[in-house]
Formats: C-alpha cells, structure tokens, sequence
C-alpha cells in the first residue's frame, strides 16, 4: 500500500471558513474552479488549493492510497467515479512532482 | 466589513509576540526600551498559545524587550511546537550562550534572529548602548549554527549603517546566517525621540533601496529581505509580496506583554485582548484593522501611481508622525 502523506516541511492552512462560503457559492451554480480553500505557504509565497484540491489535501494524511481518497471525495462530489479519479489522479501527480505530496 | 484580506484568511499568518518589555539593553531606536506593562504568567501565555493554535496561526515571533529575559521562554516555546507552531525569535544575543543554544534547538525554535546593526564593533555596541555587545552577537549566531538552529540577521537601517550595508551581508557570509533582514526605521518610542540623528532623508532611503535591491538580485548566497512596503514604487520593482503595502493588520498581528492585540508593534492601537475577546470578532470587525485594510490615498498619495501598490507606504510611520493610518509615509520620495 502506498499511502499518500503532506510534506512535513510545508506551512498550511485550511481556511474553513472560505471553503463554507465557496461551498454556496458552488451550490448557487457559480464557478469555483479558482476559489482557494487552503492555502500553503513554501519558501515565502503562498499557493492556493481550490474546493476539490483542498479536500485532497486534507485526505493525504498518511493512512489513505489514491484509491481510497477518491472514495471519499465521491461521497462529497456528483460526478462519475472514472472522472473524479482523473482528476485526483493528475493532481497528485502534479503535486509528487513539486514534492508537496510524499509516499509515506 | 468583507475585504480581500479577510475573505481569505481567517487569522494572520503571523503573531509577533512580545512577552515583555523588559531588556538588557537600551538601544537608541527601541521602540519598546520605555514602555511598561503587565505581563502574563506561564499559564495564561500558554492559554495564548492555545487561542493560536486554535485559529491555525501557523508563525510566532518572539521579540521585545529581549525574549530570553523570560525564564519561561522556553517552556512556552515546547509548548507551542508541540500543537505544532512555528517559533522564531529576535534576540540581541546577549544572554545566548552555547548551552542556552542547545536549549533553544531542544525547544523547538525553528529559527532565531540576533540583531547587529553593523559590522564595525564598537558602531554597533554604541548604537546598542552596550559594549561587548557585538563580540555577543557574534558568538550567539556561531552557538546557534554550531547546534543546528537556523539563524537570520536583522539590521535596523540608520545613518550609522545604510552607506555600509554590504559589511553586514559579508558579516553575515562569515557566520553562516541563512537570511538578512534589512529593516526600515520606524520613528516609535526610542526611534521617535532620536529620529533627527537616525533617520534618513526620503531621497537618501531611495538610494539606499535603489542599491540595495540590486544587490538582492545579484546575491545568490544569502537571502535578503525587506520589510517596507514603500519601495513597491521604485521602478523595475518585481517582488512579489502576498498582500499590497503594510502586512501588519493582514498578514500579521502583534502581541504585548499582557495579551493586547495591536496591528503591529509600531502602532500604539489595541483592538482587543486575546485572552478576553473573542479573536474571531476582532479579526472581522476591528475599526482599526479594517481602516488599515482598507485606506484611502490621502495628500501627495491621491493621484499618485505607485499608490495601488504601495498602499500609501508604511502605515506605522504615517500613524506615528500624522496620527492617521492613512496619511503618506513620511519615507517617501514621490
């Protein structure tokens, strides 16, 4: 099993309260594609995390693989399981590559 | 009142945080050497700590006064790593010997900052009021290398040092610093009174920017910060900071010895108590917060177009000769 963990060395914050209102927003029909809802904070700048990559992140907390993280986002999001595992798939793949994400 | 700021982050990034005002030194720019206050016992600091962790402030900054005059700095400090806070300090070295070293990398610190404001011994230890207080510093940063903790420097620029910053960077090299911090001066308290034979002119701090900032972007062995949201107006200016002027009141908050909470240690405003007030409130509502937030160009700023980026530059210069947050930074040169 190849469980999928932070990186330790990064500064993070789940802001929940932006994620509530990105929420509504997202039920009223908006577009929340570009709406952070954790932030990070690496060598001095701070990147963004939208709805979907946010709860990514929250998930990559040592005890799940890919598999299982996007069992629990189908849970949260409508949508077919083979599209949802695309897009975690090439987000994390995306994040390994930067080395926010490890292998624990 | 919703803004950019608070539409996003629920708490700031940072609380810098003095836990006394007490100090082994009496620097002739301090702006805290005059104050006096209560200060809150251990248990109700590490109440603070909990508030903090709380709101995920993810940074704490111990400064002053001189933090290690707290014998409980330490214990505050295992305190806060352990709920998983990121603590630095700034010291003048005095009291930071190889053993309080070992300590302090025990405690967590994940870096700390000793204060030298030039590298000419005796200039520093008369600015500092303290002789031997370089040979201190010194031997402070070598400790803190020599048992692994990260160490920045932080100069207050001044006449005595902005003709000669680049000995301070070579200083720097020569101690294994990671990162100088190049401060602004800021007439407050000690840098109020002595601003005459301190400060400099705005075309002098324009200069020393122009220069300085290019040797930030030649120098790739040592990192170099400023603090100043005025040098946002300086053409071929390419940083890019998290938020536009002043961060304090956005990015961070200040901490005195009792648990008040002002935008920064340079503005004499307190929006609340932590440990009495509710954070949530103050962060969303606070009049003072919001007017740092959210200022209007006033003066020479109106019309001027560095203002979108400058935000009207430091807002605790302006308060601090005006009494208006939103007045123009006297370090100006537009």
């Amino acid at each position: 099993m190849t469980f999928l963990q932070r990186n330790p060395d990064i500064v993070w914050r789940h802001e929940k309260r932006r994620e509530e209102q990105v929420l509504k927003e997202m039920d009223a029909g908006k577009d929340v594609e570009e709406r952070g809802t954790v932030i990070l904070l690496i060598s001095g700048m701070m990147h963004q995390l939208n709805l979907l990559g946010g709860m990514i992140w929250n998930l990559c907390d040592g005890t799940r693989t890919e598999e299982q993280i996007v069992d629990c986002l189908l849970k949260e999001f409508d949508v077919e399981r083979n599209v949802l595992a695309a897009d975690v798939a090439e987000f994390i793949e995306d994040l390994l590559q930067r080395e926010w994400l490890i292998y624990g | 009142m919703a803004d950019t700021i608070t539409e996003l982050f629920s708490a700031p990034l940072t609380f810098n945080w003095t836990l006394s005002y007490k100090c082994n030194f009496t620097c002739s720019h301090c702006y805290s050497r005059d104050e006096v206050g209560e200060e809150l016992p251990t248990e109700k600091i590490k109440q603070v700590v909990d508030v903090l962790a709380d709101r995920q402030v993810p940074f704490i900054n111990f400064g002053g006064g001189e933090p290690l005059i707290r014998d409980d700095l330490l214990e505050v400090t295992r305190y806060a790593t352990d709920k998983g806070l990121n603590v630095s300090m700034n010291s003048n070295g005095w009291l930071l010997d190889h053993a309080t070293a070992e300590q302090i990398q025990q405690a967590g610190f994940k870096s700390v900052g000793i204060s030298i404001d030039s590298a000419v011994g005796k200039s520093h230890d008369d600015f500092r009021n303290m002789n031997g207080s370089f040979e201190r510093a010194t031997a402070a940063l070598d400790a803190l290398h020599q048992v692994g903790v990260k160490t920045t420097m932080s100069a207050v620029i001044s006449r005595i040092n902005f003709k000669d910053f680049h000995s301070l960077l070579d200083l720097a090299r020569k101690h294994k610093v990671s990162q100088v911090f190049l401060h602004n001066f800021k007439c407050s308290g000690r840098g109020f009174k002595n601003r005459e034979d301190l400060d400099l002119s705005p075309q002098e701090w324009k200069e020393f920017y122009v220069e300085a900032l290019g040797t930030k972007k030649v120098t790739k062995d040592l990192l170099i910060s400023f603090d100043d949201p005025v040098i946002a107006s300086l053409p071929g200016y390419d940083e890019n900071p998290m938020v536009k002027g002043s961060s304090c009141g956005k990015l961070s908050l200040h901490l005195r010895p009792n648990g008040d909470i002002t935008p920064c240690g340079f503005i004499p405003l307190v929006v609340g108590n932590i440990l009495t007030d509710n954070f949530e409130d103050l962060w969303y509502n606070s009049p003072v917060l919001n007017g740092m937030r959210n200022k209007e160009a006033k003066g020479k700023c109106q019309g001027c177009g560095a203002y979108q980026d400058c935000l009207g530059g430091c807002t605790a210069r302006s308060f601090a000769t005006t009494g208006d947050l939103s007045e123009p930074d006297p370090h100006c040169w537009k």
